[in-house]
């Protein structure tokens, strides 16, 4: 992996670099912000998350799972209450309302962990510990031929610091 | 922080304004919060005295298991006392973290940023102590676990119809759904902690629990889909859990229990005392960690407005049962509310509806909404109010039943008492433990408040700064 760091101090800076970087297509962009911005959203062009999939699919699974576990459970251990039905769905609403919401939530989170690539050993190159304390970084993923223009593009646009990584 | 000592009363709309003059920059942000991270004679003071608490109660406790429940002061048939209500009081508690972490999170309460995380980490271990009481209800409290549905050899599961194992259910998921939204909103928090880190033993500790978190365009981009979406199933699983827990009592045939209005008055009734433990907390941190520049007076005020209000359904919810139970024509019900304002339990009924209904309307008053010392003292007593109202919902039912002949009374013993202590041992261990090792505010998100730096303060290139205005929550 091979590439320039970038290194702003200024957000407007970042994010005209992205857009300039995005429209001479120099190479994978990768940006680093102390805290999400709209304007480098936007600025990026990235699709939208498909973590809400992981929520719906998990939730669903999890309702079904909750009822599924209530009824199998009551017909295998069959006691009459108060001359209630067996399988009595309206409580057993609760058992698929708490399961839908357990299982949804944890494949959220599942769904965060494998789209933003987390857990991850290390930081790799192209990150900074500024970057999570007020600075914004931009890596730019290219071959060794592409190192200067990236750079004068980046310093163009007000970078503090760019150095080239591997 | 001179902003803040000679900050104006504002309108009556103060809880639009969500901004943090006092605070300018990221790095600011990052230096202040990490700051109160260093421990202070005060806080092992604080510490010393919530593990005395708690060696107190699991004193108690031993003594109870030794001797059996007959220590407790149950008196049949009042078989649920201070224990079950030390239950729902901590539920609860818990339900405030969710509410300001998660709903207002969705209805774009700014004022919450920077209250949140203290609401959070109260509500965990608040459930966490609300899960404790049950077991210590228990007889044989080893055999806890047969409320949970496993495969055993001999094929029995739990009853699936009965309330107590709905409370499982919803407890359970409370406590691992907040715990879950308290961590994932922390790791890029931790990172932060990370990258400023010396010490090669924390520093490595710390890059194991952020999960090598980088700030990554794209790690934000799913990090907020998924808070979101935690927080839309959030929302209502605060509100279904004091609803189940309310089923206890509701799916009895006692009077003062049956009552299809406990779902929302038990819902309310937990946001509002949530509210009073989130400013009981609050208040003293704001003033010891000198954050009166991030929880401003703004911030207590709008928090102030959602306590009154929840007060005011309260209010409203004891008025309904009273009504309901003269309407209602039934007399062992109207026998039975009489004795508890009235009659037998009348101190308890009082406490109650001063403490809950007659106090928070000071707020009212903008004046008092923006005094912390009124509200902190305020907070207490709704803490005190709160807790006897669960007293005056599940000791006079049982004591005043239908036949007069099981009417009785009760009085909880030193061990009911010394396990009560040892649970606010419990919850502020933990919580003393939490604030001392992670950002009690959330640095992110307070960072989304603050205006990031632009070029045209540094002269570069001002034609182009004016499309980076930051979107300051409650200005639109």
């Amino acid at each position: 992996m091979r590439g320039v760091l970038g290194h702003f101090r200024e957000l407007d800076g970042a994010v005209d670099a992205i857009t300039e970087l995005k429209q001479k297509k120099l190479g994978d962009v990768t940006v680093f912000t102390p805290t999400p911005r709209h304007e480098i959203d936007h600025a990026v062009e990235a699709p939208p998350s498909p973590v809400r999939m992981f929520m719906l699919v998990g939730g669903l699974s999890g309702c079904v799972f909750g009822y599924w576990m209530a009824i199998w459970a009551s017909n295998a251990w069959p006691l009459v209450v108060g001359g209630k039905a067996i399988s009595s769905w309206i409580p057993y609403t609760i058992f698929g309302f708490e399961v839908f919401v357990l299982i949804g939530a944890l494949s959220t989170v599942a769904g965060l962990f494998i789209n933003a690539r987390i857990p991850r050993l290390t930081l790799t190159v192209g990150y900074d510990p500024r970057f999570s304390h007020g600075d914004f970084g931009i890596w730019v993923e290219c071959s060794p031929k592409q190192f200067a223009s990236a750079e004068a593009l980046l310093r163009k646009h007000g970078a503090v610091e760019v150095r080239g990584e591997r | 922080m001179a902003t803040i000592a000679s900050e104006p009363r504002r309108p009556n709309i103060a809880s639009a304004n969500v901004q943090l003059p006092a605070v300018t920059t990221y790095e600011q942000v990052d230096d202040e919060i990490i700051a109160t991270l260093r421990p202070t004679k005060a806080w092992f003071a604080a510490l010393f005295t919530a593990v005395i608490c708690l060696m107190i109660g699991i004193s108690a406790w031993m003594y109870q298991i030794n001797q059996g429940l007959g220590v407790a002061g149950y008196n049949p048939p009042v078989m649920c006392g201070v224990y079950i209500v030390s239950f729902v009081f901590w539920v609860g508690i818990g339900h405030a973290g969710t509410l300001i972490s998660a709903i207002l999170y969705l209805f774009r309460a700014g004022f919450r940023t920077t209250i949140y995380r203290a609401a959070e980490a109260m509500t965990v271990f608040a459930v966490m102590t609300a899960g404790l009481f049950p077991i210590l209800h228990l007889g044989r409290p080893w055999k806890f676990f047969w409320l949970i549905p496993y495969p055993n050899w001999r094929l029995l599961w739990p009853q699936f119809k009965s309330p107590l194992v709905w409370d499982v259910f919803a407890i359970s998921t409370y406590l691992t759904i907040s715990t879950t939204f308290l961590f994932v909103g922390l790791i890029p928090d931790i990172a932060v902690l990370r990258d400023r880190e010396k010490n090669p033993t924390r520093r490595a500790l710390l890059a194991f629990l952020s999960f090598g978190w980088r700030n990554s365009e794209r790690e934000w981009r799913h990090f907020a889909r998924a808070y979101l979406f935690l927080a839309a199933v959030s929302t209502p699983l605060v509100l279904s859990v004091h609803s189940v827990v309310s089923f206890d009592f509701a799916m009895a045939l006692t009077p003062g229990w049956h009552t299809t209005i406990f779902p929302p008055y038990f819902v309310a009734g937990a946001i509002f005392s949530g509210i009073g433990m989130v400013f009981t907390i609050i208040i003293p941190i704001r003033k010891w960690f000198h954050l009166e520049h991030y929880v401003t007076l703004n911030h207590l005020d709008a928090a102030a407005k959602l306590c009154l209000t929840t007060s005011l359904i309260v209010g409203c919810a004891y008025m309904v049962e009273f009504f309901i139970a003269w309407y209602g024509g039934v007399q062992a019900e109207q026998d039975f509310f009489w004795n508890r304002v009235f009659g037998q339990w009348w101190w308890a009924a009082w406490i109650m509806l001063t403490c809950n209904m007659i106090l928070p309307l000071s707020l009212f008053s903008q004046k008092l909404r923006r005094n912390p010392a009124w509200l902190w003292m305020l907070s207490i007593t709704i803490n005190i109010g709160m807790w006897f109202e669960r007293f005056v919902i599940v000791v006079p039912s049982l004591s005043h039943e239908y036949e007069p002949w099981q009417w009785t009374t009760y009085a909880p013993t030193w061990v009911d008492y010394s396990i009560l202590l040892g649970s606010f041992g419990w919850f502020f261990m933990w919580f003393l433990l939490f604030v001392k090792q992670l950002p009690i505010i959330a640095i992110s998100e307070v960072k989304e408040i603050v205006p990031p730096r632009l070029k045209r303060l540094h002269g570069h290139t001002p034609e182009t700064a004016d499309d980076f205005e930051p979107e300051i929550p409650g200005t639109h």
